[in-house]
């Protein structure tokens, strides 16, 4: 499990180097071919029995910023990369370009706002603040283009997991513990890390375009909603009961059969799962499917939280998630 | 006990006016204490004497909300302000007494647009009290402008459960009384019933200077979380025990404190909670910045429907906190 | 004395208003390194470090509190419902990870939690979530957490471009840092005055530790210690930056005379400062101690500060070491 280290890369959308890295030094070893395409995507393949082809990916980009302007005051502007709620970044730490410059999230005290305490900033009120007083001392360190990431804040306490992108770097995650498992794989099976997820499935698109796979798991981190605000009948999944099986979201249907044969495999096993109640958020499945016409399931660690740069996992959503994958990899869909 | 409950809450003091409340206590407590005192501003302050040289001060305050006249028209009919933080929504359909001569609250609207709306955005301008006399001269003869008045409600006894109006503070009178009558203190015990609490701790600014005690606790109710949707941040249950306040919106108790009152009531089985209570303050905030500085705190009874005329507590906290109190008053270890 | 390694240690202890203990008892060991002579904590928890002088007795005040969260209702899971103590942005805590500290000592970790964007309604997601839609969501020791535990933001401080600290509860310990210094930089003076290092507690409720202290010292004055916003601009207001000084507050809750002195001190010895009016209240302790023991003439001295409240506060330490190097320089003339 590589959760702390995968999540406490900076690895925003459209800069995504660092986390590559960190992934193909893991697993180089244990796959017969690594290819990382134009885009950045990691593709790495691992041949099976049958000659299908098997598509299985996680994106390895989480919501940030980047640099859009330095400003007189040395404060710094930043426009979003990826859907950040904006109610929830100040007062965080984040870290700034290749340099790893630290720096604030900072807004003015509670004391000067009047009644405006609970409308949500803007994107033109987030500045960062590096210590500088003006924008010479600002200059040769930073530049317009800097990605702006949060600062790592992972912990892991017994049962529960907290940091930053657990959306997707949770994926990542599994996916490098299937691969290093040693698999029996039941097809020739190609495991993405794609990039610019949260950009618009970018990634995902343009590998499964070359890949041409005869179908496809994506694993992704799905939110909850299981907190005292949202009554019962209105969540979307529940943590600690297990990995989530997504019949439909955001733009598009998963196939029946797989989804069937996904629930079939946790039951024989008796490996603890859930429905996905509701059918918000999008996920690479999507682009899959229009850019190859290959038929996808997506299964999914639910987690509290996620856009926001402190989310929650419970470790046993993701060892169960592990196993399911573990024993769909080894068998022939049904 | 409960005969002492309905004897103080039936007593009609306001804020300002608690003669008659202060003479029902040095009644209840005569031959139970070694002296007593009443100050400049009215508190009552008594005491027994212990052994230890320390002082542990308990605090109730005596007065209630109520009304006061302020004018009469010409019709008799009697226009009112409030005493303490009384709402006029609780005073809609009410009756108050105005000692002892009776009045039915009712409320202005020239059209029945106006009277809803009046209703939705209530304040004293739009009520009256009526009295049923027919002119100013009959009207103002009985009630004078310048005359208090307090809801007029029964005590109701629902067994475990008691309702009446007034329980914001004389339970904590009760509660006291009780103490000082059933205690053989280690520490001198002072009591300081407290005068116009419900007009921002006045009494209790001044009452405890002289005194300097060890440590002061007031008693006083607090409110509720357990009816339906309830406070959903506070966590308080009538029958859930005495509690043992951390914070109101006015003041902190002393960490020591708590501590005190919470080990004293584990060690002896007692129930109890610990309260944070999300608006409102007792003596307690005044107590500590009393001169150098009082560590203090509060123990709270958990009430519901705080300032209606209706205020429901449970005795079994009620005897719960009289316990705890005896045992924090008789206890032979160093008080803080 | 290494003042940015004092003051990062100080941002890491934890000391929320009436629970500073720990930050207390690392303050009194940074104190018996300075100086060998009276140090004291009263019986409220405040503490007092006085120096031999002859002369005027000046009393410097820093508060040592900071903002920070209670426990006050357990729903079902790992969540609770929670309060705070100072005033906090509900902008600013949410998704961050605070530290509670338990009854029996345990570090409990919890996450401000607020309902998912994709789960809420359109016009939902337009507002910020108040502390009513806001709650905790425990991820360590949940079984060890009650209500009433008290906690803080776990924001680790660091520096920023070499100049400025950055990290939570610089309001105030920015000052205690800099009273311990002043205390470090007086040793090398001679001293025409006698003076009193107050570090006090709860500042941030309102019921300041250091009311009581004044009844205690009397003294001839009172200089407080503490931080304003600054690099933001106030319509009407002259524009207060980091970097640029100590600020000394002009305004009715001050002794023109002694500012005047200490404004001159400032140009001789060739501090840069700035001037910040100060209308009504100062809502710091300056407000209580200018009325305590019969009034007591004040000043007023503040480091500025970003983020006021937030988990990452920003100060300068130029104006750190300049703030100290002023106030000594005035405390040992005996504030001429």
């Amino acid at each position: 499990m590589y959760l702390k280290e995968l999540t406490d890369i900076s690895g925003v959308s459209g800069y995504e180097k660092k986390v590559r890295e960190f992934i193909m030094e893991k697993i180089k070893e244990k796959v017969e071919n690594i290819k990382e395409d134009n885009l950045g995507n990691l593709i790495a393949f691992k041949k099976g029995r049958e000659r299908k082809k098997l598509m299985i990916s996680a994106h390895m980009d989480e919501v940030g910023f980047m640099v859009s302007n330095i400003e007189e005051d040395g404060k710094i502007s930043v426009i979003p990369l990826g859907s950040v709620d904006l109610r929830a970044v100040i007062g965080k730490k984040v870290i700034i370009g290749e340099r790893e410059i630290p720096g604030i999230i900072g807004y003015k005290a509670i004391h000067l706002q009047r009644d405006d305490t609970l409308t949500p900033p803007s994107i033109n009120d987030i500045k960062i603040d590096i210590g500088a007083q003006k924008k010479s001392e600002v200059e040769g360190r930073i530049k317009i283009g800097d990605f702006v990431a949060f600062a790592p804040n992972s912990m892991i306490h017994k049962e529960w997991f907290s940091g930053k992108g657990l959306d997707d770097r949770g994926g990542c995650s599994l996916l490098i513990d299937l691969i290093n498992k040693d698999l029996n794989l039941a097809y020739d099976t190609y495991f993405v890390f794609s990039v610019q997820e949260e950009l618009g499935l970018k990634g995902a698109r343009i590998s499964a375009e070359r890949i041409m796979p005869d179908f496809a798991y994506v694993i992704e981190t799905t939110t909850s909603g299981d907190n005292p605000e949202f009554s019962q009948d209105r969540r979307s999944t529940e943590l600690g009961k297990g990995p989530v099986i997504t019949p439909a979201h955001s733009g598009y249907v998963n196939d029946e059969r797989l989804f069937n044969f996904a629930i079939k495999v946790a039951r024989e096993n008796n490996i603890p799962f859930q429905i996905k109640r509701r059918t918000v958020g999008g996920t690479d499945a999507r682009a899959i499917a229009l850019s190859s016409g290959a038929p996808s399931l997506v299964i999914s660690i639910p987690s509290r939280y996620i856009h926001t740069p402190l989310c929650v996992m419970n470790l046993s959503d993701y060892e169960n998630t592990l196993r399911l994958f573990s024993i769909l990899l080894e068998k022939e869909v049904e | 006990m409960k005969d002492l409950i309905k004897r103080l809450t039936q007593v009609s003091s306001p804020s300002g006016r608690e003669t008659e409340i202060r003479n029902t206590i040095l009644e209840e407590l005569k031959g139970y204490i070694d002296g007593y005192e009443i100050d400049k501003l009215g508190n009552l302050i008594v005491w027994k004497k212990g052994k230890s040289g320390e002082k542990l001060l308990l605090d109730a305050h005596m007065d209630e909300i109520g009304v006061i006249a302020t004018y009469i028209d010409d019709k008799g009919f009697i226009r009112i302000e409030g005493i303490g933080g009384i709402s006029p929504y609780n005073l809609l359909g009410s009756t108050i007494s105005f000692s002892n001569i009776m009045g039915v609250v009712g409320v202005e609207g020239e059209t029945l647009e106006e009277l809803s709306r009046n209703i939705k955005d209530l304040n004293f301008d739009k009520i009256f009290v009526d009295i049923g006399c027919k002119d100013r001269e009959s009207s103002e003869k009985l009630v004078p402008p310048g005359t208090f008045g307090v809801y007029y409600s029964p005590f109701i006894d629902l067994g475990e459960r008691l309702v009446s109006k007034a329980m914001d503070d004389r339970i904590g009178c009760a509660i006291i009384i009780e103490v000082l009558r059933r205690a053989k203190p280690y520490h001198d015990l002072y009591a300081t019933f407290s005068v116009q609490e419900e007009m921002g701790l006045v009494g209790a600014s001044t009452v405890a200077f002289n005194i300097k005690p060890n440590m002061a606790i007031a008693v006083d109710v607090t409110s509720h979380s357990d009816t339906p949707k309830g406070n959903k941040r506070m966590s308080l249950n009538l029958g859930g025990g005495p509690a043992i306040k951390i914070k109101d919106s006015a003041s902190i108790s002393d960490r020591r404190v708590v501590e005190k009152l919470r080990s004293l009531a584990e060690k002896n089985n007692i129930p109890y909670q610990i309260e944070i209570l999300l608006r409102g303050g007792t003596n307690a905030a005044a107590l500590q910045t009393t001169g150098e500085g009082i560590i203090s705190g509060t123990l709270s009874i958990p009430t519901r429907y705080v300032h209606s005329p209706h205020e429901m507590i449970d005795l079994r906290d009620v005897e719960n906190a009289i316990k705890l109190l005896i045992l924090l008053s008789e206890e032979e270890e160093v008080l803080i | 004395m290494d003042l940015v390694d004092v003051l990062m240690k100080l941002s890491n202890l934890d000391g929320p208003s009436g629970y500073e203990e720990e930050v207390i008892d690392y303050i009194k060991k940074e104190a018996q390194k300075i100086s060998k002579t009276d140090i004291e904590i009263d019986k409220l928890g405040n503490l007092i470090v006085r120096k031999e002088g002859r002369g005027k007795k000046i009393a410097i005040f820093a508060h040592v509190d900071e903002i920070g969260f209670i426990i006050t209702k357990k729903e079902f899971g790992n969540f609770f419902r929670f309060s705070t103590f100072g005033g906090i942005d509900p902008k600013a805590i949410i998704s961050q990870r605070l530290r509670f500290h338990t009854r029996d000592k345990d570090i409990a970790y919890g996450i401000v939690g607020m309902l998912e964007p994709h789960l809420q309604t359109d016009e939902s997601r337009r507002k910020v979530p108040s502390l009513n839609e806001l709650f905790i969501d425990m991820v360590e020791n949940v079984d060890k957490v009650n209500i009433g535990d008290i906690g803080n933001f776990s924001s680790e401080p660091f520096l920023l471009s070499e100049k400025y600290l950055t990290g939570k509860a610089l309001d105030n310990r920015a000052g205690c840092a800099v009273l311990l210094y002043i205390m470090e930089i007086l040793n090398e003076f001679v001293q025409r005055s006698e003076s009193f290092f107050v570090f006090n507690i709860r500042e941030e409720d309102g019921i300041s530790g250091a009311r009581g202290i004044c009844y205690r010292i009397k003294p001839d004055l009172a200089i407080i210690l503490d931080v304003t916003h600054g690099d933001i601009s106030r319509p009407s207001y002259p524009r207060i930056e980091t970097g640029k000084g100590p600020v000394l507050d002009i305004g009715p809750m001050i002794s023109y005379e002694y500012f005047e002195r200490i404004k001159n001190l400032a140009e001789k010895i060739s501090v840069n400062y700035q001037i910040e009016p100060t209308g009504g209240v100062s809502n710091t302790d300056t407000d209580i101690i200018q009325i305590s023991a019969g009034g007591i003439p004040t000043l007023l001295i503040s480091i500025p500060l970003r983020y006021m409240h937030t988990p990452y506060e920003i100060v300068n330490i130029k104006d750190l070491e300049e703030t100290a190097r002023l106030l000594a320089h005035f405390i040992a003339r005996g504030g001429e």
